[in-house]
């Protein structure tokens, strides 16, 4: 029945809203209001997925809305919700807008940039001259682009003349890192997204894939070939709900998992011979498995002997494509390196690398981590070099025309190398950029009494509110994703570009701008003059990397990418055809970077855990992403309010049920965690998908690190987030 | 912040800074005045206008090809095996339609295996179900809800919504979202403009896993709602013929009859909501608090105070003795008030003339009619002994007291059933009816005190406010059974006992007070029962167990009203 139009009203300004028309660029339908007059792209810059978002533009060039790109060849349309909402943090209130310097009275004020940089200079001069190149250090990020990393590092040694810097990437990837560059003899993560989809077995290591990479799940859920997935994960995670097998591994039990899967593929003649070859250190490394028989690992890995044989024919099948992919559930450990080159090893013994489908994979964190690992100058030479290597260090110096002394011999010192030194004294003065270690570095409650012995804590950021930048005496307001433009490097090696198509609020800069301002204001302007804008940059960078594995000499500039989808490295000018194929992998012809070729299979015996739940602190505390929304620390995604519906609105404890009616914890209430280094009071949510006595708490939450064990893997030094024994008790 | 960095280390004031080189300085300007020029690279390649959508070959098997034919509609389907919950649909329909800072017309929750299955988890995603029977659309008393006679797709009427937020207590499934910004709800349309165009909605061209999609479900089927919402419920075979249990985990769909089918993965019937335990008070609606309370207060004390029809000469006795007058006047301020504060709840409060509209399935409007029958009544009676005699006065007054008891309880009837057509449990007829009807009752008795102290007045109002409280404690002492299983009831005892125990407290304590000074002076009985009564009509509102999809786990953001 249709009533009259002043009975029903169907129009008017409210219903207006929500009309829709044509957005053409390929978008369908938009809201009106929000029609783009052109649209540009940009890669995403939460994580290493790397997906393109296609960011719709007003006529002033301004972003007004975005979606996800279809024709990259990484998300092919799609976005989780943090990519959807890249722009909420840029337009929050909280911005940083102003340098802001701490008074006399302790307050930080407002200050132009002339007194920021002059105060900038003064100090880490001061700093300089009477302690030496070795008394200050930066703590920068995998989030900003590689021009920006580079730039960062090769201004903080070869232009201050400082030594030590690191990166939040020591948090996230630094395992995965090493353990290739020891395997393969270069950092080289081999797989294509596509393996995702060609795969027959998937193993997912220690990865909430479904939440912490969504866009990554789609390509696993594309897959033709209705493949076997198998979950390895102490938790029943969203990933492990989808699992054909999961193993609730007990926590940290993953190495003799491995060894004992090696044990019987080797005992089983199950190896790729072709494959055997091509490795040094089989005879040792069979001899070494021999005893990990999976009776003797039932124990340590709580996996059944049956369960784990049988694990060993599905990862050995011959004629199966396994790829295996690991996150921080394998990084984040004491034992990360060895444990990821287990996997490496298992890959290696099977042959299951170098083909489609294949792989020992790690899944990396951060948009830029890649980035950093080739180019922040801090672990390795720019462009994928040693810094110990004369012959890198001349080829750098000259092709960035820096001076060759400028271009130390020694690496820094690793991330909580660098907090021991300050804690001691010996560091005076940090930088740090883009990133929040007072709220996510291991016991953090250390670094509230190591800031005491700080002389000068410059903070970099978007936010003058995160826990770190409150803490600073200098707080510099830096642009965001969004206002800048550069490249990342995603997971599976391929660059992509960002672009600029917002302003930066009030007076803040992008980073690379303050990195220029710094060298003119230290006097070292000169040896930058060729760093003007980061396409320059980036060609420089990419000149360095001539005849390295990372080889991208065959790139022009950002038009080239763009043009590309994205191009993954190597791609080497004088070999490579261009336009390069959409989805390449590494080490098909079998030849690896170490010198002959071969690649190296690396174990070592398993260690006991750094701090094993004992009477007084009888759980064992795991940590993670909490869901899809949060990133990190939260300083971006806890200022959309789109993001924060989608999470819980603060901490919470996951208890096994069984453990909670045993000490009297009911749904909800309040319980405090007490570990030897702090304690925090959550809320207990009762989850049968943690297994008795274990406890998960999501980490982004400042109170989460004041439990943490401070232990690190000895070759990568990450920090081992992920296993310390706590007790909880009803408030 | 930790005390330590109180002593911060400040700059040594003794150092003098050199100042920055001039070129710096210029470097400086240069540099923001590059920062503030926006020259944002506009996509060069592949950009033509008015081609297909991009994602048009990825969902174009996810909608249906041809429109919905006759006896058919559209609905959502739903693959929990794909869903993995990484809640890229929640963040497309909020992007792609535009809308307000935190609003999306979707949301993921999960569910646990519970009892029988721990350790089984699965993560749901929940839009507007398009019932067949919406009781949003029911609720509405202005006819701001359409379900589209060829898509079967429930429209909201933007333009035509009165705000009185109805809707929402109506919707099982706790899909309208009241905008306070816009005085108006907004829910999920299917993206109906999109649909039109042959396009996805947005939820399904932004599903990575495409585990949403459109289809074509029969309309108006005769057949049971098995075959629809809980199509994948596992219900274990019944060899003892035991009723079938219905999971906690979801709304039962006999209500309204949702159109959303979920498939893929069977749920496991012991399954619970993850937030089924997160204790969030609803939202207290205080003008309706006030406007319930106030107007059955009103009526109640009318109606004590009314000497009995039909004793004329009661009537007359208004005018000799003042007390009764005053309390006739104070009903009907009391009464007024509570009609003003009802108007304070609507968005739109200017659009509300249209609540005719709804007259033929919203109890809304029957109150709203009712209220209005009755309003004249107290006011009436309150100023009439006030007025010089004129012809008729007597027979006027007397057949006003005769229509204030039956318009009064008709009224008051009107208030129970808009509560009772929710179908939530704490509402349920006998409860809302003892409780209006019992304020109404109890200021009966107070009334009647005030009129004519006697101790069997006071007797009657003690028992009346006492008996009132019986059931209310009785949900309360629910929550000390700490192995009691999760019922709507044991929510709102958790709630009374937790979260609202201070307004339960007061609301007790005040009750008590109340009847001890009603036998001093009843007049100051007055404003400590009304208070009482303020109070246990916030915790109807606040405890009552709204049901809703499943949520997210962990600590929950406060419900605002």
């Amino acid at each position: 029945m249709m009533t009259p139009d002043f009975l029903r009203q169907r129009r008017g300004p409210l219903t207006r809203d929500l009309v829709q028309t044509p957005g053409h660029f390929g978008l369908g339908q938009v809201p009106a209001r929000l029609k783009p007059a052109s649209t540009t792209t940009s890669i995403c810059g939460y994580c290493a997925t790397g997906c393109q978002l296609k960011v719709h533009l007003d006529e002033d060039g301004r972003a007004i809305n975005l979606s996800p790109a279809t024709h990259y060849p990484v998300n092919l349309g799609m976005a989780c919700p943090k990519g959807w909402q890249s722009l909420d943090p840029l337009d929050s209130p909280d911005r940083g807008t102003v340098p802001l310097l701490r008074d006399p009275s302790g307050t930080l004020q407002p200050v132009d940039w002339a007194t920021a940089i002059g105060t900038f200079v003064d100090r880490f001069r001061d700093i300089h001259r009477r302690h030496g190149r070795d008394a200050a250090a930066f703590l920068s990020t995998g989030q900003i682009p590689l021009e920006e990393m580079a730039f960062l590092g090769c201004l903080w040694k070869s232009g201050m003349g400082f030594l030590h810097g690191d990166a939040n990437t020591r948090q996230c990837m630094a395992t995965a890192a090493t353990a290739y560059k020891q395997s393969f003899g270069f950092d080289a993560p081999p797989y294509t997204y596509a393996d995702f989809e060609e795969s027959d077995v998937i193993v997912l290591v220690g990865s909430n894939l479904c939440i912490a990479h969504p866009i990554l799940w789609q390509r696993v859920a594309r897959n033709p070939r209705d493949p076997r997935i198998i979950v390895i994960d102490p938790r029943a995670t969203e990933t492990a709900q989808s699992a054909t097998l999961h193993l609730p591994l007990k926590p940290k039990g993953d190495l003799p998992l491995y060894y004992a899967l090696a044990h019987c593929i080797l005992r089983d003649g199950r190896i790729d011979p072709a494959s055997v070859a091509r490795c040094d250190g089989f005879d040792d490394f069979a001899e070494f498995v021999r005893g990990f028989t999976p009776e003797s690992v039932e124990t340590s890995t709580g996996i059944p002997a049956a369960t784990i044989e049988n694990l060993a024919r599905v990862v050995s099948e011959p004629g199966k494509r396994v790829s295996w992919w690991w996150t921080m559930g394998v990084n984040q450990s004491h034992e990360g390196v060895r444990t990821a080159q287990a996997i490496i090893n298992l890959c290696l013994l099977t042959g299951n690398i170098g083909k489609p489908g294949t792989g020992p994979n790690s899944i990396t964190g951060q948009c830029n981590a890649m980035g950093s690992r080739l180019f922040s100058n801090t672990t390795s030479l720019v462009g994928g070099h040693d810094f110990a290597d004369p012959s890198h260090r001349r080829k750098v110096a000259e092709t960035l025309d820096l001076p060759l002394q400028s271009i130390p011999s020694e690496p820094s010192l690793a991330y909580d190398q660098i907090l021991e030194a300050a804690g001691r004294g010996e560091i005076k003065a940090l930088w740090i950029v883009a990133t929040n270690p007072f709220h996510s570095w291991i016991d953090s409650s250390r670094l509230a009494e190591l800031r005491e012995n700080l002389d000068f804590l410059v903070v970099q950021d978007m936010y003058p509110d995160t826990e770190s930048a409150r803490v600073a005496d200098l707080f510099l307001p830096a642009a965001g994703w969004g206002e800048k433009a550069g490249t990342f490097i995603n997971s599976e090696r391929r660059i992509g570009t960002l672009k600029p198509f917002r302003q930066a609020p009030g007076l803040a800069l992008t980073d690379f701008r303050i990195f220029r301002l710094i060298a003119r204001a230290w006097g070292c302007g000169d040896r930058f003059e060729r760093w003007t804008d980061p396409e320059a940059v980036f060609r420089l960078l990419r000149d360095t990397t001539l005849d390295r594995p990372c080889d991208i000499t065959g790139i022009d500039g950002y038009d080239h990418i763009d043009r590309c989808g994205g191009i993954q490295w190597p791609h080497p000018a004088a070999t490579d055809p261009d336009p390069p194929a959409n989805e390449r992998r590494l080490f098909a012809d079998g030849v690896y970077c170490h010198p002959g070729g071969k690649a190296k299979l690396l174990f070592s015996e398993p260690a006991r855990l750094p701090e094993a739940p004992d009477e007084n602190f009888p759980f064992l505390l795991l940590t993670g992403r909490g869901s899809s929304s949060q990133w990190h620390t939260q300083s971006r995604t806890a200022r959309s309010a789109i993001l924060r519906k989608l999470c819980p609105a603060g901490a919470f404890v996951e208890i096994h049920p069984d453990d909670a009616a045993r000490l009297g914890i009911s749904e909800g209430s309040d319980v405090t965690l007490r570990s030897r280094r702090g304690e925090m009071t959550v809320a207990a949510y009762l989850a049968p998908t943690v297994q008795p006595g274990q406890l998960f708490l999501p980490m982004h939450y400042p109170e989460v690190n004041r439990l943490t064990h401070p232990s690190f893997d000895p070759h990568s030094r990450q920090p081992n987030y992920k296993a310390c024994a706590v007790s909880i008790r009803l408030v | 912040m930790p005390a330590t960095l109180q002593r911060l280390p400040s700059i040594p004031a003794s150092k003098a800074r050199s100042a920055p080189a001039e070129e710096v300085r210029t470097l400086i300007d240069e540099l923001l005045a590059e920062q503030k020029s926006l020259q944002t690279p506009v996509a060069r390649f592949s950009e033509v206008h008015d081609r297909e959508p991009d994602l048009a070959p990825h969902y174009r098997t996810l909608i249906p090809l041809t429109r919905p034919g006759a006896g058919e509609q559209y609905a959502f389907e739903v693959s929990l095996d794909r869903c993995t919950g990484c809640k890229a649909c929640v963040s497309a329909c909020h992007s792609l339609n535009g809308l307000d800072e935190d609003e999306s017309w979707r949301d993921v929750g999960t569910i646990h295996g519970g009892r029988d299955t721990p350790g089984w988890q699965q993560t749901i995603t929940t839009a507007c179900h398009h019932c067949e029977d919406p009781g949003c659309m029911n609720g509405c008393p202005v006819g701001a809800y359409e379900k589209d006679a060829d898509t079967g797709i429930v429209r909201h009427l933007d333009d035509q919504c009165i705000g009185c937020s109805y809707c929402i207590l109506k919707c099982p499934y706790d899909v309208p979202k009241y905008s306070k910004k816009r005085g108006i709800v907004r829910k999920c349309d299917m993206c109906h403009q999109r649909l039109a165009e042959g396009e996805a909605p947005a939820c399904v061209q932004a599903c990575p896993t495409e585990a949403i999609r459109i289809i074509k479900v029969p309309a108006r089927a005769t057949v049971t709602t098995d075959k629809l919402f809980q199509s994948t419920i596992h219900d274990k075979p019944s060899t003892t013929g035991a009723k079938r249990r219905w999971p906690e985990a979801i709304p039962n769909p006999s209500t309204t009859r949702p159109t959303t089918r979920y498939i893929g993965r069977e749920i496991p019937t012991s399954a619970v909501a993850a937030d089924r335990d997160t204790l969030v008070p609803q939202p207290a609606h205080w003008p309706l608090v006030l406007m319930l309370t106030l107007t059955q207060a009103g009526i109640g004390l009318l109606l004590g105070a009314l000497p009995g029809p039909p004793v004329p000469s009661g009537l007359r006795s208004f005018s000799e003795v003042g007390r009764p007058a005053g309390i006739l006047a104070f009903a009907a301020l009391l009464f007024s008030l509570g009609m003003a504060a009802s108007v304070l709840h609507l968005g739109q409060p200017l659009k509300a003339w249209r609540f005719f509209l709804g007259l033929r399935t919203s109890w809304l409007s029957r109150e709203i009619l009712a209220f209005s029958l009755f309003a004249p009544i107290p006011l009436l009676l309150a100023t009439l002994p006030f007025l010089p005699n004129f012809p008729f006065n007597s027979s006027l007054a007397l057949g006003t007291s005769y229509l204030a008891l039956p318009l009064g309880l008709v009224a008051v009837f009107t208030s129970v059933m808009i509560y009772h057509d929710t179908r939530r449990t704490s509402w349920r007829f006998p409860r809302t009816a003892a409780r209006f009807f019992g304020s109404v009752l109890s200021f009966a008795a107070l009334g009647h005190l005030i009129a004519a102290p006697s101790r069997a007045g006071l007797i009657l109002l003690a028992t009346a406010v006492i008996v009132k409280m019986i059931p209310e404690a009785r949900i309360a002492r629910l929550a000390r059974d700490r192995n009691a299983g999760w019922s709507p009831d044991l929510h709102s005892s958790k709630l009374q006992r937790g979260p609202l125990s201070r307004a339960w407290n007061g609301r007790v304590m005040l009750t008590l007070v109340a009847v001890a000074i009603a036998a001093i002076q009843p007049w100051l009985a007055l404003p400590l029962l009304l208070s009482a009564e303020l109070l246990e009509r916030q915790l109807f509102f606040q405890t009552v167990h709204a049901p809703k999809m499943p949520g997210h786990a962990g600590p929950a953001r406060p419900n605002h009203s």
